[in-house]
């Protein structure tokens, strides 16, 4: 286990290569929900004031 | 503005000529022509803003002797690097000038609207612009260059390394400023929408001007550096013509 | 025929359905096919006869390399669409796919930062992988930036449609005079492991990443495109069933 995370001495650079690959897509993942949230509450409001248009 | 008046009108008759298929073709080519006179006219009446980018690129290349070292030995290895940069970013604060004019008193509406091919029209007021920043600039260039160590033998690659490249950055250039046509201090992103697609300019041009500078062949790059700007004559005005539309809808 | 299908794309609560229902049938084996390729890149894989272990970060940089370009490609392909058939839903593809590409533009950068490194004795070289995913990252910016710049969603679709349309273009220029400028000069020895040289035990992890990140692009895409689409929607009449809780 400890020679795991000792990758052969690169550890300082290998886990945080991938700690920042995993954050990319958590944030990725995290945007993504936030911005569809974001975009239903904002129909949502619309529909509210506005009734339909089309 | 009074004396925008003055040249403007003459357009009106020529534009409002309606011609047939081939009248059309050959007037797209005179409109272009009557644009490009405008153009210049209306730049040599503010003489001053001409002057501008020439004396920013006199500064910018001032500033790397003050900021290295005076030593020519030291300088001329970056020379061409310098030049490039210099001349890059004082091309850049020239282009906001390129359509802004134009854009708030209504004209390059008239153009688009005109039925003349607006890309054509764009191609000539990117044509003056070379002939009023980049044409200069590659004649002043070598005065840079030898400030900066190189030697006289190096003088003609560098105006021609320099015209060249220049070329191929107004055209680029009026693509940005195509883009931000309706958007408000433009500056940085303007800047940041044209350097990355002038980088291969920069590339070739500075290793063109940097083998005149040490005395060797330049072919090489420079044919690069001319197949660039090939490129962009021919698919910069397009592009730029279908982003002005768009701003202009 | 195909022309119904391609219309069908063109139908925005279309589009948001399908997307709704197709997440799922994206994201789940992306997971499952990057968990794997984590255990096969960091465990199962052998340790490189040169690099030791530190060539395992070749599991996140390749990938994620392989995400900004092919982000780009996706969002300047469906700009292009957007502004030649005037659809909605191609440039709110476009616009959903530029943050993801961005982001993972950065990621390459850090984390190809991180694997030279060791090996350079910097942080930075002005490799000419790592030069052009840097100017990548500012064509993502300029971008972005150029989008934001617009109040009107439709003008900011059609002017950064040419832009991503120039951009593309432009992209095999920039890294072909990268490139040759890399090897005016001598640079140091690039980092790559060639594939014909990679046994598979180290090549089929690689593999297996890369198609687990391409589905994650997919389901990020999906999620993303729902909220694009549904801005550019005004108050239609399909969005008051969709957005129902």
């Amino acid at each position: 286990m400890r020679a795991f995370l000792d990758m052969g001495g690169y550890w300082p650079y290998v886990w945080p290569a991938y700690a920042v690959t995993l954050a990319v897509m958590a944030l990725n993942i995290i945007w993504a929900r936030r911005l569809l949230e974001r975009s239903r509450k904002e129909a949502l409001r619309r529909l509210a004031i506005g009734g339909t248009e089309k | 503005m009074p004396d925008s008046g003055a040249v403007t009108s003459p357009l009106r008759p020529a534009f409002s000529t309606a011609g047939d298929a081939a009248g059309a073709a050959v007037s797209a080519v005179g409109a272009a022509r009557l644009v490009l006179a405008r153009d210049l006219k209306l730049a040599f009446r503010k003489r001053s803003q001409l002057v501008q980018p020439l004396a920013f690129f006199a500064i910018v290349t001032t500033l790397f002797p003050l900021g290295v070292s005076p030593e020519l030995p030291r300088l001329r290895p970056m020379a061409a690097g310098v030049l490039w940069a210099a001349a890059l970013l004082a091309s850049l604060l020239a282009l906001e000038l390129l359509f802004r004019d134009d854009a708030q008193d209504g004209t390059l509406e008239q153009y688009a609207l005109s039925g003349r091919s607006l890309t054509w029209l764009l191609a000539a007021k990117t044509a003056a612009h070379w002939l009023l920043t980049g044409l200069p600039l590659a004649l002043m260039a070598p005065l840079a260059g030898i400030a900066l160590g190189a030697p006289g033998a190096a003088v003609p690659g560098i105006v021609v390394s320099v015209a060249v490249g220049t070329v191929a950055l107004s055209l680029i250039g009026s693509i940005g400023a195509a883009l931000t046509l309706g958007v408000r201090r433009s500056g940085a992103l303007l800047s940041l929408l044209t350097l990355p697609l002038d980088i291969p300019v920069l590339i070739f041009g500075a290793r063109a001007t940097e083998l005149a500078i040490s005395g060797e062949a330049y072919g090489v790059p420079l044919q690069l550096l001319a197949a660039l700007a090939v490129l962009g004559l021919t698919l910069a005005p397009l592009a730029a013509a279908a982003a002005v539309r768009i701003n202009l809808e | 025929m195909a022309w119904t299908w391609f219309h069908r794309l063109a139908s925005p609560p279309h589009v948001y359905r399908v997307a709704r229902r197709l997440t799922p049938w994206l994201a789940w084996p992306a997971a499952v096919l990057i968990i794997a390729g984590l255990i096969g890149g960091l465990v199962l894989a052998p340790p490189d006869y040169q690099q030791g272990d530190g060539y395992r970060i070749i599991y996140v940089h390749a990938p994620s390399a392989w995400m900004s370009l092919l982000v780009y490609a996706t969002m300047a392909v469906a700009a292009g669409i957007g502004l030649i058939w005037r659809m909605k839903v191609a440039h709110a593809v476009a616009a959903a796919s530029a943050p993801i590409g961005a982001s993972f533009t950065f990621a390459a950068l850090v984390t190809g930062s991180l694997w030279g490194a060791p090996m350079w004795g910097t942080y930075w070289q002005w490799d000419p992988r790592l030069t052009s995913e840097l100017i990548l990252l500012f064509l993502y910016l300029g971008y972005m930036g150029l989008r934001s710049a617009f109040d009107d969603l439709q003008r900011a679709d059609r002017v950064s449609a040419v832009l991503a349309v120039v951009g593309v273009v432009n992209v095999p220029i920039i890294h072909y005079s990268v490139v040759w400028w890399n090897s005016l000069h001598q640079p140091p020895s690039l980092m790559y492991l060639g594939k014909p040289t990679m046994p598979p035990s180290m090549f089929v992890p690689l593999l297996v990443m890369l198609v687990g990140f391409t589905l994650f692009y997919g389901a990020l895409l999906l999620v993303r495109l729902r909220g694009e689409v549904l801005s550019r929607e005004r108050a239609a009449s399909w969005v008051r069933e969709a957005v129902r809780p």
